[in-house]
């Protein structure tokens, strides 16, 4: 874990203020992520968990502080931008034309292009690649995304996220609408994706995910950092505690809670 | 409740609360009435001039308070101007000496059940069966002009002299013994009713909730579809009182009556204070905006009085006249009026432009706007239907059912046989192809920039207004500018397509439904294009222009080219050149729009705007160009119908509207958008042209006799295809009913749908 302090984190956000009129959204909120971990960032409605990450991605901009990609300081304007650097965001409902089919869902916005024309078959090849790298099942790339479950839609975010080759997609609320048999698919994948070096925010409501595949949890508390625990050495008990009853005079890095913790028996 | 307690929670009133809105128009009213009576002394400087102000007004007042219920509701019905009509004409009917001679009760029994079947059609069309309101009362609007027109056939039906045995109905209709119309009593005592209703009883409050936030509404337990349809009879029966009202005063009714009604009451409502987006509306407010529109209305029907110079015998006399302005200029100005009154809302009230102003005026710091965010910040619901995608799995002539557009080829073959049927000696006979070709080809060219529109998730109801306005224009650069072929053809063109641009800039630019922009562009255009011929006859120019819709023939033999013989020459001799110019733009918009980057631009954008914009896509861009396309479509038709007559008709392109909409829906357009293509919609402009073809077809009967539809019953006809149309794809097209109903019926495929549902 040592190695993991010194190296350069993928994203790191530092002291974010943001409010919207007379509301505090974020007081000095900081984040990290290295390459290739599963983040999962919790806490009860109106923490400030998704306005975080619209600062992030550059759909809000931030009052105060600094977002680092790489160690570089950043300044997006728009999700445009931070797509560029290789930020990818999935939203809850998962952004694609229901009337338009899986290919061209994938490459929604970058069709490839033959002269004037569309080039079909290389978006539909290409797409069937992704989809295949993804190791999910959707039975042709000609079917209408409309006409697809919840799961699978959501397949074909991910598989369109994927295409543009990010370091770190964030998941917002990835299964709040599935099934229980489509959730086990989507934390596969979610492991599949992190075994290929890509970083993950999952913001989720449901710890058990969080505890299944994440690396390091994070808790946000009326827009404050409220604690940032390895989950090999915590519980859902601790987390679910830190969410209800944490303060930020409290908060301990994930690195200084392990400290805490290996420093108390021995 | 007590006063002091709200005060003190929320420091002062706010400005809403006190009537603000209200003292407003009364500043204003005030104003434009001191206008009008210093241009014309003689009408607004007396006291006859108020009480007729008042007493027309009333009428809009009593329908703007059923209007504020609709609109605050976050619907629209457009309908109300031909209920108005509908019910004086029914009145009429059965009350006139001349038809059904019955008494005044029964005839305003009849209207009462009238109006409310009315309310109750267009209630259900756009709650249960979830068509748009703009479509469903638009298509009533015609629907109902057609039936007045059909009825009356176009005249007036008066009885003065039976009207004196009902005086006690009559007299509601006139001034009373104090002095001032009946009128004005019924309108006072109907807005205070409708005050009290709306801001102080359960109905009006489960109206705001469900203009505010339907689903949330629902969620309380308000049942908001029974809301809705409650305000949408409300307003037919506002209209059903009002065309009592008209019958009262006018003793009878004319084929003219409610016409333009619909917009100055949306007008007035919206001025009132009411947002077009739900949710809010104040009935008094809507009542100032009603005396505000009717005063409006009258100062530009008045005349300003002028002194005119004129030469009689060598001599110079001074005449007293009048300059009034031509009659297109009162849609023109009110239609405009009802765009700008939308945008107070969003950009006046809701950006605290008026504050800002003041506080920069005072060095004061601006109020702070609530940051509206970009992309990405709302959800971006992946929008779509749970039709399961049977044109992946069906085979064979099921891969053809599955294609959206194969009710109208299917459509098209049926109708074409009907009237091979019908009429076996003419309808297949070259002449008559080519007719039903020629009136194909308006339509046709109406549809493809419409197919653009609809697929990109708006509509255009403006396309047969922007036909009327590029082929005035084009007849007024000709005939009175006196302007070469080339340049007038240009000018109308430029023309139309400006007319799309502005259409596109309050969407797109200015963020207004499509639907209010284009409805405004509808009052607007045809406004402006009879304002342009207002007294000229606009025929009668040089031939070079008139080439343009003439038959390929026609124009060989203009240049002196020898006929051509035999079947070529046949084929020469019907043909027209708009029809092969028709064709090569289909082609181009279709090939764009099928296999381009920009037409899957196009589709993203309708099927999903915020999806579209984050993934990169220049929504605005795409949406802009779609109108503009729009527009220039339309102002092709205009210049070709104009050539094609050889003179400037002012009803060019009325209902075209209706027909075009239905073309690209029934030809797979969707009206929610994503959906549509040109080969679909083409095939629909077929289906539409073949049903009017074969409604004014000549059917020769057993004993000889001809008989023939008349246009404003086909009119009618084509209304009730739209809507059949657009609930045909809401329905089985988008919600699968067919297919829901066959797995009820059957019982199979339930088990795989259970697999993907996982």
């Amino acid at each position: 874990m040592t190695d993991k302090a010194t190296q350069t984190p993928l994203v790191e956000m530092r002291n974010i203020h943001k409010s919207f009129g007379a509301v505090n959204a974020l007081v000095n909120v900081n984040l990290s992520i290295a390459p290739g971990e599963i983040l999962g960032l919790v806490g009860d409605n109106s923490a400030g968990k998704s306005t975080l990450m619209k600062i992030l991605t550059g759909a809000y901009h931030r009052d105060e502080g600094e977002v680092l990609v790489e160690g570089k300081p950043t300044h997006f304007r728009s999700p445009h931008e931070s797509r560029d650097v290789g930020i990818e965001m999935i939203y809850q409902d998962f952004a694609l034309c229901g009337n338009l089919d899986v290919g061209q869902n994938i490459f929604l916005g970058r069709w490839p292009r033959k002269g004037l024309f569309v080039d079909r078959k290389r978006m539909y090849s290409e797409a069937s690649e992704v989809l295949q790298r993804l190791k999910v099942d959707v039975n042709s790339v000609y079917q209408k995304v409309e006409s697809l479950s919840g799961g699978r839609q959501q397949s074909v975010a991910i598989a369109r996220a994927i295409s543009f080759e990010p370091k770190l997609i964030i998941l917002d609320e990835p299964t709040a609408n599935l099934s229980v048999m489509a959730t086990e698919r989507l934390l596969e994948t979610m492991a599949e994706l992190k075994a290929q070096g890509v970083a993950q925010i999952i913001i989720s409501h449901r710890l058990t995910d969080i505890f299944e595949v994440g690396d390091r949890v994070m808790v946000l508390k009326r827009g404050e950092n409220v604690g940032d625990r390895y989950i090999k050495h915590t519980g859902e008990h601790e987390v679910l505690e830190m969410i209800v009853a944490g303060t930020p005079e409290t908060a301990q890095t994930a690195d200084e809670a392990l400290a805490g913790k290996s420093s108390v028996p021995a | 409740m007590s006063q002091p307690t709200a005060r003190a929670l929320s420091g002062r009133m706010p400005l809403q609360m006190i009537g603000g809105w209200e003292v407003g128009l009364l500043g204003l009213m005030a104003l434009l009435y001191i206008g009008g009576a210093l241009l014309n002394p003689s009408f607004f400087g007396t006291s006859d001039a108020l009480q007729a102000l008042l007493r027309d007004s009333a009428r809009f007042g009593v329908m703007a308070v059923g209007m504020t219920f609709v609109i605050a509701n976050k619907d629209l019905d457009l309908s109300v101007g031909s209920t108005l009509g509908v019910i004086g004409v029914t009145f009429s009917f059965v009350f006139d000496p001349a038809h059904y001679d019955m008494g005044v009760m029964p005839a305003i029994a009849i209207c009462l059940v009238f109006g409310t079947a009315i309310g109750l059609l267009n209630g259900v069309l756009v709650t249960f069966l979830k068509v748009p309101a703009f479509i469903a009362t638009l298509t009533m609007l015609l629907i109902g002009r057609g039936v007045v027109l059909g009825m009356t056939g176009g005249r007036s039906i008066l009885y003065p002299i039976k009207a004196r045995e009902h005086e006690w109905f009559f007299q509601l209709g006139e001034f009373n013994a104090w002095g001032f119309n009946n009128q004005i009593i019924i309108v006072l005592i109907v807005v205070g009713i409708g005050a009290w209703v709306l801001a102080k009883t359960r109905w009006g409050y489960e109206t705001l909730a469900t203009g505010g936030n339907e689903q949330a509404a629902q969620y309380a337990g308000i049942p908001t579809n029974w809301v809705r349809i409650r305000a949408y009879v409300i307003s037919s029966l506002c209209a059903t009182l009002a065309g009592l009202m008209t019958v009262a005063q006018n003793k009878g009714i004319t084929s003219q009556a409610g016409v333009l009604t619909e917009l100055i009451v949306i007008a007035a409502v919206i001025i009132g204070g009411a947002s077009i987006l739900g949710g809010r509306g104040r009935v008094i407010g809507s009542y100032f905006g009603a005396l505000l529109a009717a005063l409006l209305h009258k100062v530009l029907r008045e005349g300003v009085p002028i002194v005119r110079e004129v030469e009689v015998n060598g001599e110079i006399l001074q005449v007293n006249a009048t300059s009034t302005l031509p009659a297109g200029a009162i849609p023109a100005f009110i239609g405009a009026l009802l765009v700008f009154a939308v945008l107070i809302e969003p950009y006046v009230i809701r950006r605290k432009l008026l504050q800002r102003i003041f506080a920069r005026l005072t060095g004061r710091a601006p109020p702070r706007v609530m940051e509206t965010g970009g992309v990405a910040i709302e959800g971006a619901q992946t929008k779509g239907t749970t039709v399961g995608d049977r044109a992946v799995t069906a085979r064979g002539f099921g891969k053809f059912l599955a294609r959206r557009d194969a009710l109208a080829i299917i459509l098209m073959v049926v109708l074409w046989f009907i009237g091979f049927l019908l009429r076996p000696d003419y309808w297949a006979g070259l002449p008559n192809t080519f007719a039903i070709l020629l009136n194909y080809t308006e339509l046709a060219i109406l549809t493809l920039g419409l197919t653009y529109v609809i697929a990109c998730g708006d509509i255009d109801l403006s396309v047969g207004a922007v036909l009327a306005l590029a082929g005035s224009t084009a007849a007024y650069a000709l005939k009175v500018m006196g302007l070469d072929p080339a340049s007038a053809m240009l000018l109308g063109v430029m023309a139309g397509t400006a007319a799309g641009m502005i259409n596109a800039m309050f969407t797109v630019g200015l963020g207004l439904p499509a639907f209010i922009a284009t409805l405004g562009m509808f009052y607007m255009a045809r406004g402006v294009a009879a304002w342009i011929v207002a007294g000229q006859q606009l025929t009668g120019w040089a031939e070079p222009f008139n080439l343009i819709g003439r038959k390929v023939g026609d124009i060989l033999a203009y240049f002196n080219v020898p006929p051509v013989g035999g079947q070529v020459g046949d084929i020469l001799g019907v043909v027209s050149v708009q029809t092969i110019w028709m064709a090569v733009i289909a082609i181009i918009a279709g090939v764009v729009l099928a296999y381009t980057v920009f037409g899957q631009q196009v589709y993203a954008t309708g099927g999903n705007r915020r999806a579209a914009d984050y993934a990169g896509i220049n929504t605005n861009r795409v949406r802009f160009i779609t109108m503009v396309l729009s527009g220039f479509c339309a102002a092709m038709a205009g210049v070709i119908n104009v050539a094609y007559f050889r003179s400037f008709n002012p009803v060019a392109g009325q209902f075209r509207e209706l027909d075009a909409i239905a073309s690209v829906i029934i030809g797979g357009g969707s009206i929610f958008g994503g959906f549509g293509t040109i080969i679909g919609a083409l095939a629909g402009a077929a289906v539409i042209t073949l049903v009017r073809a074969l409604l004014q077809l000549n059917i020769i009967t057993g004993t000889g006799e001809s008989f023939s539809l008349p246009q404003h019953w086909v009119n009618t006809f084509i209304g009730g295809i739209l809507i059949i149309a657009v609930l045909i794809d809401i329905w089985v097209r988008q919600a699968g009913v067919l297919g829901s109903l066959r797995e009820r019926i059957f019982g199979r495929r339930k088990a795989a749908r259970k697999v993907d549902n996982d």
